[in-house]
């Protein structure tokens, strides 16, 4: 059994390839499975990325993760923001089984106030043709209260944090991917390739990235996944530059010559000297741009540009300002919910990034 | 040597600087021809759902905006037309764009103008105290406030704001009166909220980077040296540490008014109703009014791309030690 694995280990070149073709192949079925959600590539592609470049060297570096993983500990907000992230997950994950749904208009229900919280209403009566005032309490049944439609609020809140989740991780995988691989190519290769490289990336980055992303969505027209997408596809500039700049260094260093003196084709050296190297430093990247690619879809979404099909932060905090002077809470939560998710990864990021490098300021 | 150098350089960056502005234009232009729908189509339904023929208003519409002339033509024209400042019309605002954007401009400049200064101020004095006093309990606090201030995101902060004090505790409108004279108390009051919005961010963003600029350089050995020699503390911080740390803030500071500052402007301006470019964009695309999205994009890359020129020029000229090559 294991000799036929070794086998087949070295007729494609290697146990890190078979396990590479054996996910795909795993990959390749899952997705056959739901062909019809979109995300559903971009999960792949991410997915084996991800496995190749972080899981294995990681896996194969146990002792040094676990003691980088002392050094991240010492930082209490850096744990803290790691909880806060985990419960998020499992809140995007199982909270959509408990709660209604979240595009369920009902409305007898709305405008409920959060539980503990009492609020007076205005409503007509038709028969003495006048204002009464009555006192509305929140309920048990809808624990952050209802907007004016009477949608549950935790149910809104639980499937925004699907989205911002998904939106972040996805589109900051493909950011970040695309970033390493221009910024390493760049430096490797230098001479023209890298001055068209770097020109490319100026003018990209010369778009403020918003305003760019508005007129993108607004040509195209929004839907969650094309977001994503486009959000990955602009947002790599910064990573270029900092990879370029950590690659240029490395470029130099003897045992890429070394590799290159035995024969490595460039893209052997790429892939196998100069990514891994970079490891820390992209970790550190992807975590302190998560942030920043949340609250470009919230924004988007709150501008009126997000998906209209999914219930996102942005959507409802648009949806909570417009009734501001009777539900509050509606602008309050999903606001909040994006503040501390934000808050979490940079706490994150500051941590692991202390621990990598002390005295690096990225 | 180092004249003719600073001279080749400038003359490689304004190169550089023609083709980033081919490029922003390029990539329009591509955006808005491979995208979806024509520029033509919301003006079509309009025209149709009067009854006019289809078949002969598409015709007209794609004379009037050259949709009918071969692509070359077409990106040609385009270049030539935003290079001369015609801009093109704005049928939901029913004026030229360049009209729109000169009546305009001004909200977001006040509001961008504002923040910048308090949050330049602010950000700096904090960021230089909480370095001088590293790892103090004031330090600790304002590196925690500043975490808070990077996170916040501006349009809720905006919307909190409108809230307590607006709604709830009535000091100000919540929505930005245009009716209110520029230069005036009253525009200065109600700029306040979108000020603090817009500010707060950059804020904490300048915190950081004074506190990390001067760190670097609180420990190098001129500074001991200025110390040996018996400086007052007041003139090691303002003239040996400060100035070498000014610099890059200044790069940093303009780099940031292109990546975050004009994107939350945008924001800020949605949040509370000021007309200004962002607003005026975001009319638009509820309106499908493809020309004056267009510009607002290009011309906000377009200035981006002027201040970092003027930003790598300055600081080239500025510090001697500098040489790209």
């Amino acid at each position: 059994m294991t000799k036929g694995i070794k086998k087949l280990a070295r007729v494609v070149g290697g146990m890190k390839n078979l396990v590479f073709i054996l996910l795909a192949v795993l990959w390749g079925l899952t997705l056959l499975l739901r062909l019809f959600e979109p995300l559903g590539y971009l999960y792949l592609a991410l997915g084996i990325v991800f496995l190749i470049y972080v899981v294995w060297p990681l896996y194969n570096s146990r002792r040094l993760v676990g003691y980088y993983w002392q050094r991240v500990k010492r930082n209490r907000l850096a744990v803290l923001g790691l909880a806060f992230i985990l419960f998020l997950i499992l809140l995007a994950v199982f909270g959509p089984i408990f709660t209604p749904d979240p595009t369920a208009a009902n409305f007898e229900q709305k405008n409920l106030p959060p539980v503990g919280f009492t609020t007076s209403e205005s409503i007509y009566n038709p028969q003495t043709a006048q204002f009464n005032t009555r006192l509305v309490n929140g309920t048990r049944e809808h624990p952050l209260g209802t907007d004016n439609k009477g949608r549950d609020l935790l149910a809104m809140i639980i499937s925004g944090a699907r989205v911002s989740l998904q939106v972040g991780l996805l589109a900051t995988g493909i950011a970040v991917a695309l970033g390493t691989l221009i910024g390493v190519v760049s430096a490797y290769l230098g001479g023209k390739m890298d001055n068209i490289l770097m020109r490319l990336t100026d003018i990209v980055m010369t778009f403020p990235f918003f305003l760019l992303l508005v007129f993108i969505v607004f040509i195209f027209g929004p839907s969650l996944a094309f977001i994503v997408l486009i959000i990955g596809l602009t947002g790599w500039t910064g990573v270029a530059r900092l990879i370029r700049s950590e690659a240029l260094s490395l470029r130099t260093r003897e045992f890429v010559l070394a590799s290159k003196a035995l024969g490595a084709s460039d893209g052997r050296i790429i892939l196998a000297h100069l990514v891994p190297n970079v490891i820390s430093l992209i970790i550190v990247i992807a975590t302190l741009s998560i942030p920043g690619v949340i609250m470009a879809e919230a924004a988007l979404s709150f501008i009126g540009l997000g998906d209209p099909a999914v219930t996102s932060w942005g959507m409802v905090l648009r949806a909570g300002q417009q009734s501001l002077d009777t539900s509050w809470w509606v602008a309050v939560a999903p606001g909040a919910m994006l503040f501390f998710t934000v808050l979490a990864f940079n706490f994150v990021g500051d941590g692991l990034r202390d621990a990598f490098d002390p005295r690096s300021n990225i | 040597m180092r004249k003719t150098w600073l001279r080749d350089y400038i003359i490689k960056r304004l190169f550089y600087a023609v083709i980033i502005t081919w490029g922003i234009l390029t990539i329009t232009f591509i955006l808005v021809r491979v995208g979806p729908t024509s520029p033509a189509d919301k003006y079509l339904a309009n025209l149709a759902a009067r009854g006019e023929n289809p078949a002969q208003v598409t015709a007209a519409i794609e004379a009037r905006y050259g949709l009918d002339k071969p692509i070359y033509e077409q990106y040609a024209n385009y270049l030539g037309n935003l290079v001369r400042g015609d801009w093109g019309w704005s049928f939901s605002t029913s004026m030229p764009v360049i009209e729109l954007v000169k009546t305009h401009w001004i909200y977001s400049f006040q509001l961008i103008l504002f923040s910048t200064i308090l949050a330049a101020l602010v950000g700096i004095l904090i960021g230089i105290y909480s370095a001088v006093r590293q790892y103090s309990k004031t330090d600790y606090i304002a590196t925690f406030f500043s975490f808070i201030g990077i996170s916040i995101p501006n349009f809720w902060l905006g919307v909190m704001l409108i809230l307590l004090f607006s709604v709830k505790l009535g000091l100000f409108k919540t929505y930005y009166d245009t009716g209110i004279p520029l230069f005036s108390l009253a525009n200065l009051k109600q700029l306040i909220l979108p000020v603090l919005t817009l500010a707060i961010g950059m804020m904490a963003g300048y915190t950081r980077y004074t506190r990390s600029a001067m760190l670097d350089n609180l420990g190098k050995d001129f500074v001991r040296t200025a110390r040996a020699k018996g400086l007052p503390e007041r003139v090691v911080i303002g003239k040996h540490v400060f100035r070498n740390a000014v610099l890059p803030l200044v790069t940093i500071i303009m780099f940031d008014l292109g990546s975050i500052v004009f994107g939350g402007a945008y924001l800020t301006e949605i949040v509370f109703g000021i007309p200004g470019l962002g607003r005026i964009s975001f009319n638009a695309i509820f309106a499908d009014d493809y020309a004056v999205v267009v510009v607002v994009t290009v011309i906000s890359a377009f200035l981006i791309l002027l201040i970092n020129l003027a930003t790598d020029i300055a600081y080239a000229y500025l510090d001697p030690r500098i040489r790209y090559d």
